[in-house]
């Protein structure tokens, strides 16, 4: 059973009149690498730095441990965190940035040497402790800001974007070493994006934010297979969203004609959101098809051909294996188990 | 840094301001429309005499004092800006190595005490002067010699001036000039310009905040100063400055006036500086 | 459509070709430094003379170097001095020192103040901190002193070194507030809170960690403050009472001899400033180099 360590209970804060977070509940079991995921502006920065204690929200409340923890400022908390732009101490030498926390404890020296020594370890840096800060690399002061947090052995790691300001390869490499070393230091993170594939590679579970609102929470492939709506849907990876009807059971209907589906929660009639992501379109010959379409452009993609097929007026993105050229009539085809159903939202942004 | 309490710390800074700025601008304005016993207001009634004593056409002394210190503040800051600029260049775009130890070469003079420069200026441009002591052991001699004595007190005064306060045109002008991105130059020779259109059409117009504070930096206490052309004239010049000097004892009233005068152009120049400097990025 | 060139002339041509060029380059070079380098002379001349007078055995005729005396110097590093020189000095040391101090810890503090600020605020403030520099410091004198004459009805002694000393601290905080301000804009927004999230109290977070980052400020700033403390005439001239600064004491003079302690004091003062100046940047140049040659940049 999961123990939960923190629970937001409907938490909101405003900034100049405008609520940057809205009444949003959320809770966090030990153990679990979570990660708010949404656009600049959603409010996951800001959900973040209330749980780190540098904010207060305006109301609702932050439990940790059972206990209401809204006046406990940072430096009581048993959080750290690993700041946007590492926020890295430029006076300081590596090992002084890593021991500062330790040295505010009252930590004993001879045990800070050792607890930093095996931090730095941890970041794979070990020769670095009196490296100056400016000298560094951006993934290298990733790594000393990671260091820092981590060697409190504190229950909780906050990382605000962390990989934001490093190039593709580190980034990927980095998602892989940090989501390894949650593992072994069993500490729970908390994790900030707005890089979606960011959020799918590293997550237990993903809460899809937007304009201060938990639009969606679930597994990355709950998330993936099944938003609960066409943003969701749209910030998750690409997808094609068609408007369409759901005729009854395991029958709906879009672009007029009628497709086998396995959603069932919805009542006849209702008029439903369509998601079809593009590696579950097929390409087939158009004789015979129920959606026939011609080929308006073909990008090279590198593993994948990135097709777009105009089928009535409206445009769907294929991933396919097979180059098709421009011009060229084609059908598409999709298996009943990879078409999601969404509940129409009234309020479309 | 993120918490706003902290912006209290700037609140007792007002205060302070607004005592030792605001009421003394508030009562030097309405001390230059009394006749007041020092800052006393018993008795005091409302009058323009101190006005009328330098704006009148009955005895234009004042007047011609004001004439005479404008000009000598203008050719100064001009000659300032003649010399300063370039030499600001020059620093500015010389290799990175230099850079440092030019500028120290720059402040270094400002570490002397000022108006003791300019007594040794003063000993220089005598006629017998302590370097044609100095020269004459070697049978050299150096002597300027002027054609009268109102253009020898003159020229000492806006030489005075000028080597008193170059540093204060240099420095502003050397900070922007320092801060113009390479690349831009770069670009501005891509598309076609030569150097000096370079100069003139990208280098320049964007120094021009720096030139506005020099210029400032340099008219302002040139203008309002009195010390330098005492020093220099050895006493038989007077500026607007030697007007506040000698009066600020006893005429209180016609001293708030002259401030009046001085205080409408630094109006005028902060309203420039703010326009077009609003962090205060050129005056350090 | 082509920009027609107009085709250069025969000396254009000639001017052009790589070898003139280099000539013509060399020696526009040699005029652009003589040319600064004359300007620099100039302004060094005086203090050249001050030094030279600084050595001179001379008592008598104000112009003529009559002979080589280490007397001055010895004089001013013995402190015997004739006691008007010697009040002067030492005021205009301990008001410099203390005005140093004072200006650097008060404008460190409201320079963290303005920069918490919301924007509009901030430039306001800013704005204020800028009028005593552009401020013509004979309105800055005259100002401070109507306050003081105000003041002295109430508390009589306020002439003297305590005006001068309050005036001093009012005209160096807005340097140091100057320069310590980009400073702050340079930090990582982070860094305070990074500071409370590793277990600093607020205070201690200002201490331990805003502080030391901004230290190059808060130094050119009390570098800027003493230069002017120590330099000021216009502002001390209005507000020092019976008091004499040594500016104050040199323009009294400006119609007799000087002492001649005084450029001996002058040349002592300002070549300790260089010196300790060249020093520090030595010592943080090779700090640097030695940093380079240990720690390798990474990519």
């Amino acid at each position: 059973m999961a123990k939960k360590l923190i629970e937001l209970k409907d938490i909101t804060k405003m900034y100049d009149g405008t609520a940057v977070v809205d009444h949003i509940n959320l809770y966090i079991n030990e153990n679990e690498f979570i990660t708010l995921l949404g656009p600049s502006g959603c409010g996951k920065t800001t959900t973040l730095r209330m749980i780190g204690g540098f904010e207060k929200p305006d109301s609702g409340e932050v439990v940790m441990n059972g206990a209401v923890v809204n006046d406990i400022p940072p430096y009581e908390r048993p959080i750290n965190t690993v700041f946007q732009r590492y926020a890295l101490f430029p006076h300081l030498n590596v090992y002084d940035n890593i021991a500062f926390g330790l040295r505010n404890q009252k930590v004993p020296k001879a045990e800070i040497a050792e607890r930093v020594e095996n931090a730095l370890k941890m970041v794979s840096l070990p020769n670095f402790a009196l490296r100056k800060v400016a000298n560094l690399s951006g993934g290298q002061m990733q790594r000393v800001a990671i260091a820092r947090a981590i060697v409190n052995k504190p229950k909780i790691l906050l990382l605000d974007e962390p990989l934001a300001a490093l190039d593709l390869k580190l980034r990927q490499n980095m998602q892989y070493e940090l989501k390894e070393m949650q593992r072994k230091l069993g500490i729970t993170f908390v994790y900030v994006t707005h890089d979606q594939e960011e959020a799918l590679t590293m997550s237990d579970t993903i809460v899809v934010m937007k304009d201060g609102v938990i639009q969606q929470i679930g597994t990355p492939t709950g998330i993936y297979n099944e938003p609960k709506n066409r943003f969701v849907a749209r910030f998750i990876g690409e997808s094609n969203i068609l408007d369409g009807v759901y005729v009854r059971q395991n029958l709906v209907s879009f672009m007029g004609a009628e497709f086998d589906c396995v959603d069932t929660q919805f009542a006849d009639g209702e008029p439903v959101d369509v998601v079809i992501r593009p590696e579950d379109l097929d390409i087939i010959d158009a004789v015979g098809a129920k959606l026939i379409g011609e080929v308006s452009s073909s990008i090279f993609r590198g593993v994948h051909f990135e097709l777009c097929v105009m089928v009535q007026g409206k445009e769907f993105v294929i991933h396919t294996y097979e180059n098709r050229k421009v011009g060229e009539h084609v059908g598409l085809r999709v298996d009943s188990y990879e078409i999601h159903l969404m509940k129409v939202e009234h309020v479309e942004h | 840094m993120n918490i706003k309490k902290l912006g209290k710390l700037a609140l007792p800074y007002l205060v302070w301001m607004l005592v030792l700025v605001g009421i003394p601008l508030l009562m030097i304005f309405i001390l230059s429309f009394m006749n007041t016993d020092g800052v006393s207001f018993a008795g005091a009634t409302w009058t323009t005499a101190a006005w009328e004593k330098m704006f009148t056409l009955a005895d234009t002394t004042n007047l011609q004092i004001l004439g005479y210190t404008f000009l000598t503040a203008f050719v100064a800051t001009v000659i300032c800006f003649l010399i300063g600029y370039p030499m600001a260049y020059i620093v500015a775009r010389s290799p990175f190595s230099n850079k440092f130890v030019i500028l120290i070469l720059t402040i270094i003079p400002m570490w002397s005490n000022s108006l003791l420069r300019n007594v040794a200026l003063k000993n220089i441009l005598s006629e017998s002067n302590i370097l044609d002591s100095l020269l004459s052991r070697i049978g050299l001699s150096f002597s300027i010699v002027f054609a009268n004595q109102d253009q020898a007190t003159f020229i000492s005064i806006v030489i005075g001036l000028v080597l008193t306060f170059l540093p204060f045109m240099i420095l502003p002008i050397y900070t922007v000039i320092e801060k113009i991105d390479e690349s831009l130059l770069e670009a501005s020779m891509d598309l076609g310009a030569n150097r000096v259109r370079t100069f003139a059409k990208v280098t320049f117009p964007l120094s021009m905040k720096g030139v506005t504070t020099g210029i400032i930096m340099v008219f302002l206490p040139c203008f309002s100063g009195f010390a330098i052309q005492k020093l220099l004239s050895s006493g038989t010049v007077y500026v607007l400055g030697s007007l506040i000097e000698v009066n600020y004892i006893h005429d209180i009233n016609f001293v708030s006036m002259l401030s009046i005068v001085i205080l409408v152009l630094i109006f005028g120049s902060m309203m420039i500086v703010n326009k077009v400097d609003k962090e205060g990025a050129t005056l350090v | 459509m082509g920009v027609r060139k107009k085709e250069p002339g025969r000396i254009t041509r000639y001017l052009r070709r790589p070898e003139v060029e280099k000539v013509l380059q060399s020696i526009a070079n040699v005029l652009k430094y003589a040319f600064f380098a004359f300007f620099m002379f100039l302004m060094y001349l005086p203090i050249i003379v001050i030094a030279i007078q600084s050595f001179n055995e001379s008592t008598g005729l104000i112009y003529q170097f009559t002979g080589f005396t280490f007397d001055h110097w010895k004089n001013v590093l013995t402190f015997n001095l004739d006691s008007s020189l010697m009040k002067a000095i030492s005021t205009t040391l301990l008001v410099a020192l203390l005005a140093t101090g004072i200006s650097t810890v008060l404008g460190t503090i409201i320079a963290i103040g303005i920069h918490s600020l919301p924007q509009k605020k901030r430039q306001g403030m800013v704005f204020l901190n800028q009028v005593p520099i552009l401020n013509a410091d004979i309105i800055t004198g005259i100002s401070l002193m109507f306050v003081f004459k105000i003041v002295a009805e109430v508390i009589p002694g306020v002439f003297g070194i305590p005006s001068l000393l309050i005036a001093h601290v009012f005209f160096c905080i807005p340097y140091v507030v100057l320069s310590v301000l980009p400073k702050l804009a340079e930090l990582d927004d982070n860094l305070y809170d990074a500071a409370l999230d590793l277990y600093c109290k607020p205070a201690v977070g200002i201490t331990k960690v805003i502080i030391p980052a901004i230290m190059p400020g808060i130094l050119t700033g009390m570098l800027i403050a003493f230069t002017m403390s120590i330099d000021d005439f216009l502002i001390s001239f209005f507000n020092a009472g019976q008091v004499n600064n040594l500016s104050i004491y040199i323009y009294g003079g400006y119609n007799r001899r000087l002492a001649p302690e005084v450029y001996a004091y002058n040349t002592i003062l300002s070549t300790v400033i260089i010196v300790a100046l060249i020093a520090m940047y030595v010592s943080s140049s090779l700090k640097k180099r030695k940093n380079l040659k240990r720690e390798p940049r990474h990519a």
